[in-house]
């Protein structure tokens, strides 16, 4: 997870309608991603109602972004970040957490910090400011990442 | 600590990139205005308080759009 959902995940007090996936292309993975959100309905955001589109691993493998809205919400599955470049690249900036009984990779703070500023964006620049305030107080040293830890 | 468990700590950031405290002045300007407030009491949370207390804010603001679109539609 990248995004301003890693950002809630590292303390920051951010409002955010999306979901930031960065995922691996491998075969077995596009099938994972195809059966996990099938039952939500995936579907093209910001395009008209009724345009083909076909959720399968053969959708999947001939594009790199998608950005989907489902019947859970939004979510942006992502091959390639501005900055931060493949799945196999941004791994190992990762921390693994826990979240809803779910164990999953989230971008480490500092690394957030980086795709941010790589994407070069104006409306980052807040959240840019809020998560290197985060840094500089040194809150995350000892980051509260797994429910079982206590609070 | 062996070699191999050294190579399973995750990286904090790229090298390729600006480090993360990288200086800039238009962010050092945002930077005063962060509520700190905020943050500390979001760290004080698991992270699954931090998206449930996110959601219960998420269904906040539908309520107040919803009743922003009916303030707009009865007038």
């Amino acid at each position: 997870m990248i995004g301003d959902g890693a950002a809630i995940v590292h303390g920051a007090a951010r409002m955010t309608y999306d979901v930031n996936v960065v995922y691996a292309r491998n075969a077995e993975n596009l099938a994972r991603i195809v059966a996990a959100l099938k039952p939500y309905k995936p579907y093209l955001r910001g395009v008209p109602p009724g345009l083909p589109f076909i959720w399968d691993e053969r959708t999947l493998q001939g594009g790199l972004n998608f950005t989907l809205t489902t019947t859970i919400g939004d979510v942006d599955l992502l091959a390639d970040v501005p900055g931060g470049g493949l799945y196999e690249q941004i791994v190992p900036f990762t921390v693994e957490l826990e979240a809803f009984g779910v164990r999953c990779l989230v971008v480490t703070l500092d690394m957030l910090i980086q795709l941010k500023r790589a994407a070069g964006r104006p409306k980052d620049l807040e959240i840019i400011a809020e998560l290197q305030n985060i840094l500089e107080n040194r809150f995350v040293k000892q980051p509260n990442l797994l429910d079982s830890q206590e609070a | 600590m062996s070699a191999d468990s050294d190579l399973q700590k995750p990286l904090p950031y790229s090298p390729n990139l600006p480090p993360p405290d990288f200086f800039d002045p238009v962010v050092e300007a945002y930077k005063k205005d962060v509520d700190m407030t905020l943050i500390r009491e979001n760290l004080k949370l698991t992270v699954t308080e931090r998206f449930e207390k996110h959601r219960k804010l998420w269904e906040f603001a539908q309520e107040l759009r919803k009743a922003g679109q009916r303030l707009r539609e009865g007038a």
